[in-house]
């Protein structure tokens, strides 16, 4: 009976990461210009996140090393630092991208421009991890963030074609805007497989002290949390395809046209549920990125961490979270887009994945952390699979950024 | 046991388990006639800074040094005969606060955290 608690809480828990300001915005985006074209894209970006997660959680399982911690210690400190710039960049730029959805939440509730809002969604989002413990903001924000299942929702009473559903989760040739189908794919892909989910999970599974009982419970999470999170995603594309799309909206490069979606289903409720999933989404994600950063840092250098310490027991770690949050703060209040800068940083993470999954094809088939609970041939084919995922996603993202970039 | 492998890079605890930093170095003794023994494990930026290269090395000793005078211009020490047990982490028999391993958490904490209400 606990466990299965503790299943469903992480099934919520991973629900609440996946969903955030760059899973919504591809989503959109992609469901407007190319209808359910893209759905493949999401499967497949889901499917790969599932492995990772499901292998991040075995290895703190089993070795009580998180990912951080494995790849320093695996590889040394001189291949580590690459990872660490890598991902401290993606995560920096993320984090910047999230607290610009918030702030975006901010303004279609009230009126008030979103870069006025950014340094307050900072400091509230800096209260939480100063004040809270990690049951609180991992169980907390992430019930709050089943509100995005109206999404779900909404694409079910929008009544679609469940065939041409299906026909697009199988990949296929764009008929326009070629190198935008492109990019969508490549953003997608990277909004869905983010570094920091992996990455935030093997710090949970040590910060909940998970041992070898706990490979089970791992499973399920990784695969039913992933695929809700996958679910939500695709019900994003569905309401943008059928909503937005069929008004003759097809490029969604303002925030503001968001909310329309889902006007037509639920009428003003629809605003209401809209800017309520915007906000919770983007903030939950914000205090995992935030928090991931922390984590990072003090395991790559060894210091004490710990969601549950008291800032005055681990200063260093509070502090990364502390300057972190605000100066992600600044290029919001500074007004740059938030659109523009998620679209643009989940093609980086995309282009960053080989820096952090090219380690776990060594990592989880290591006897001396693993042992007999080592990669299998499923699993490690997924690996090769992602790695090479990418290499192509880091060599094209950026051409593809240029030519078609919004 | 295989040095860079399996101690380099490890998490380093002091004897009440708290976390105090990774091997960033290891020293050891080279005598006439004898094979080298392994005296001591080094903790800090300034160790690791020296393992991306010489420049590196030079900057971050002068930056220490600048911050918090000559004495850190070198990197923590900690006497292998202290090593207590090597599993998930090293343990070494010591205690982190009579060290001048955690002085500038030390000082982020009374400068910086404990000024913030709720810390």
């Amino acid at each position: 009976m606990k466990k299965l608690l503790e299943i469903s809480l992480g099934v919520v828990t991973s629900v609440g990461g996946f969903l955030e300001v760059g899973s919504m915005a591809t989503a959109a985006q992609a469901g407007a210009l190319f209808g359910f074209q893209l759905i493949w894209a999401i499967v497949l970006g889901t499917i790969c996140i599932i492995f990772l997660v499901e292998m991040a959680g075995r290895f703190a399982a089993v070795s009580h090393h998180t990912i951080a911690d494995g790849i320093r210690e695996r590889f040394g400190f001189n291949a580590f630092i690459w990872p660490l710039l890598a991902v401290l960049l993606v995560n920096f730029l993320v984090l910047s991208a999230e607290i610009g959805g918030v702030a975006i939440a901010a303004e279609l509730a009230t009126g008030i421009g979103f870069q006025w809002w950014a340094l307050p969604v900072a400091f509230l989002a800096w209260l939480l991890l100063w004040k809270g413990t990690f049951g609180l903001i991992e169980k907390g924000v992430s019930m709050l963030g089943l509100v995005t299942l109206c999404f779900v929702e909404a694409a079910v009473m929008l009544r679609p074609e469940w065939k041409e559903v299906a026909v697009g989760a199988v990949p296929s040739l764009p008929h326009h805007d070629t190198a935008k189908y492109w990019f969508m794919a490549v953003s997608i892909l990277g909004a869905s497989i983010s570094p920091y989910l992996f990455m935030f999970y093997s710090s949970g599974a040590i910060e909940d002290q998970w041992d070898k009982s706990y490979l089970g419970t791992n499973r399920a999470i990784a695969g039913l949390g992933m695929s809700f999170g996958g679910t939500i995603s695709v019900g994003v594309l569905i309401v943008a395809a059928l909503v937005l799309g069929a008004h003759g909206v097809n490029e969604v490069d303002d925030y503001n046209q968001l909310p329309l979606m889902l006007i037509p289903i639920f009428g003003f409720w629809g605003f209401v549920l809209f800017v309520a999933s915007l906000a919770i989404a983007c903030f939950g994600a914000a205090l995992e990125v935030a928090l991931q950063q922390a984590y990072l840092v003090a395991q790559g250098f060894g210091w004490n961490w710990g969601e549950d310490l008291k800032p005055r027991d681990d200063p260093g770690f509070s502090l990364v979270y502390t300057l972190t949050l605000f100066l992600a703060a600044v290029p919001i209040t500074l007004g740059l887009d938030p659109l523009k800068l998620t679209i643009f940083s989940m093609a980086l993470t995309a282009a960053s994945l080989p820096l952090t999954v090219v380690p776990f094809l060594f990592l989880l088939n290591d006897d001396r952390y693993v042992g007999e609970h080592r990669n299998g041939v499923v699993s490690n084919a997924a690996v090769i699979f992602v790695i090479a995922l990418g290499f192509v996603l880091a060599v094209v993202s950026i051409p593809l950024q240029i030519f078609g970039g919004t | 046991m295989q040095l860079l492998r399996d101690i380099l890079d490890k998490q380093v605890v002091d004897r009440e388990q708290i976390k105090i930093g990774k091997v960033d170095s290891i020293v050891a003794e080279l005598k006439p006639g004898k094979p080298p023994r392994v005296s001591a494990v080094e903790l800090g930026s300034i160790a690791l800074a020296r393992r991306l290269g010489s420049t590196p090395a030079r900057w971050t000793a002068k930056l220490a040094a600048r911050l918090s005078g000559r004495r850190q211009a070198r990197p923590h020490r900690i006497a292998w005969n202290k090593v207590r047990d090597i599993g998930v982490d090293i343990e070494f028999d010591i205690d982190v606060r009579r060290t001048r391993i955690f002085a500038w958490q030390d000082w982020l904490r009374e400068h910086v955290v404990c000024r913030i209400p709720g810390a």
